[in-house]
């Protein structure tokens, strides 16, 4: 029997408003759900979406979705994870029987958007209670933003290996979609030139996915210096400044006057979509993985579409298949292909979330990481 | 870095080209688009305006910075592309198709000009190469 524990959480009440830590009741976990005590949550701009309420959500919510720990407990009837094993949390609780994970794609399940949208976990509700007894929403039935989360039980992928929790926690978001996008969505080749519209948390790990999928050539595309500067040392071959040169130019003229072979737009403004469109070659493949406010249109040119022949596409979650894909990048974590240690260069206590979010708007970091 | 510095540099260079034009051969196949042509570039930020000159020649006058609110056409590019297609080095179809230039207004009446644009390429490329005018 596990009883009713407490923790500290990032909590969202107000759109706009600085976020808040609150100290928590989180019910035990229920049927086919596991209590995770988390020890590293990575900060995604997804989270500052709902922060902003360009991605509107309901309040309050536990932000967080970029995960890893231990699990503490485990609810009715479930064998694995077991009580002591160390995970990264999914985003995706997808369901395995609707027509879309039928159909091998878990990232367009159903189940999982309904309860995304409704902050709530598949199994209805969250554990969620504050210092009211009012129930708290939760982040994608993941919100790792606290101390402790319940999650499903099939959201708590298994870690093989030691490597450290801040690490893992980057492969919970930013990295099953930065390289998910190359290697899946974006379908890169060996000797592809690709081009990577932001690197941020998530463009740095496209950036990573393209390399490991062979670029001959990887153009990065990001206003702040010091993010270019990382995209550099994580494969990027070359780099461009959007206020020094157009960036569909630029891309251009780097590719031979073609464009590239594949472009990642890992911002999330109508501008960077249409220009990462734009950068495509002839014939080539455009993913959107940055996240726009609901109202948001894009304008790209209609005779593109006839005249240039690209496929305009996107993804959630890199199009992972979390618990297939995982143990392939901690592979490539211990080859030395995936670097992550060195992007963790700072640590937040859950307090500093608010300049954790700060210290990612100014570049200042890979990823911010809240370390409870 | 961009072609030209700045806007100043632009207007010294690519206007006082377009400058050269209300008066040659190619004047009067402008004046007949039929209304107002302005160019909006970036990097540089400028403006440069032709408007159509009755009993020319000149066959139109070229403004500077002007807010003209509802031009016949408007032409909005990056200045270093602007660059390239007076000197004949852009596929005009294909930089309309990336928006590296958002062309609004009735484009089939520029269009119709550009087989007869290849002796202005030749002449900006010319004027480049003259003293002092080609930019840094
Ligand atoms: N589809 C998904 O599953 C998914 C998952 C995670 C994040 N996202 C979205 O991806 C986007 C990026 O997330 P992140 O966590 O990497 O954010 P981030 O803030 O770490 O990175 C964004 C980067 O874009 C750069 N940038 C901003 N404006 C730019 C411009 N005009 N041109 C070039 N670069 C520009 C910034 O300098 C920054 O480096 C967000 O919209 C986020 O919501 C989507
Ligand atoms: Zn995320
Ligand atoms: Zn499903």
């Amino acid at each position: 029997m596990v009883g009713l524990r407490h923790a500290r959480a990032v909590v969202l009440r107000e759109y706009g408003e600085p976020v808040c830590i609150e100290r928590l009741s989180l019910l035990p976990p229920g049927p086919g759900e596991v209590l995770v005590r988390i020890a590293a949550s990575g900060v995604c701009h997804t989270d500052l979406h709902v922060a902003t309420g360009d991605l509107p959500l309901p309040l309050p919510m536990v932000l967080g979705h970029e995960g890893a720990g231990v699990v503490e407990a485990v609810g009715e009837g479930v064998t694995t994870p077991a009580v002591g094993q160390r995970v990264v949390v999914s985003w995706m609780p997808s369901c395995g029987e609707c027509f879309w994970c039928r159909g091998g794609r878990p990232d367009l399940c159903e189940r999982a958007a309904h309860a995304a949208a409704r902050g709530i976990l598949p199994g209805g509700g969250t554990r969620w209670r504050d210092a009211g007894g009012e129930p708290v929403h939760q982040f994608s039935a993941a919100g790792t933003m606290a101390e402790a989360a319940v999650v499903p039980a099939a959201c708590a992928l298994p870690l093989p290996g030691d490597m450290p929790a801040t690490s893992a926690a980057l492969l919970g978001c930013s990295v099953l979609t930065g390289t998910g996008a190359a290697l899946r969505t974006g379908r890169v080749q060996p000797g592809e030139r690709v081009a990577v519209f932001g690197a941020g948390g998530v463009g740095l790990q496209a950036i990573q996915g393209a390399r490991i999928a062979g670029a001959s050539q990887i153009i990065a595309i990001d206003r702040l210096p010091e993010r270019r500067d990382l995209a550099m040392r994580l494969g990027a071959t070359d780099v461009v400044d959007p206020l020094d040169a157009d960036p569909v130019v630029a891309v251009v003229d780097l590719t031979e006057g073609r464009g590239a072979d594949c472009t990642i737009e890992a911002v999330g403004t109508p501008e960077t979509i249409a220009a990462a469109f734009n950068a495509a070659r002839r014939g080539g493949r455009s993913v959107v993985v940055g996240v726009c406010p609901p109202e948001v249109d894009v304008a790209i040119n209609a005779f593109a579409l006839p005249s240039q022949g690209k496929t305009l596409t996107g993804c959630w979650y890199g199009e992972s298949d979390p618990a297939r894909d995982l143990p392939q990048l901690v592979e490539h974590y211990r080859a030395g292909r995936l670097l992550l240690d060195e992007l963790v260069t700072r640590r937040f206590p859950l307090e500093e979330a608010q300049a954790a979010f700060a210290a990612m708007m100014a570049g200042q970091v890979a990823r911010a990481i809240l370390v409870p | 870095m961009p072609v030209f510095a700045d806007r100043d540099q632009l207007y010294r260079v690519l206007g006082a080209f377009f400058e050269t034009l209300p008066d040659g051969p190619h004047g009067p196949l402008i004046h007949r688009v039929g209304g107002p042509i302005l160019f909006v570039f970036h990097r540089p930020e400028a403006r440069i305006l032709w408007e159509p000159l009755a009993g020319g020649p000149p066959e139109f006058a070229v403004h500077y910075d002007t807010e003209q609110p509802e031009p016949l056409l408007r032409f909005e590019q990056d200045a270093d592309l602007a660059h390239r297609f007076w000197q004949g080095d852009l596929d005009l179809q294909d930089a309309l198709a990336r928006q590296q230039i958002r062309a609004r207004g009735p484009l089939a009446r520029a269009m119709k000009l550009i087989p007869q644009l290849d002796p202005v390429y030749g002449a900006y490329r010319a004027f480049l190469q003259a003293d002092g005018a080609a930019p840094a």
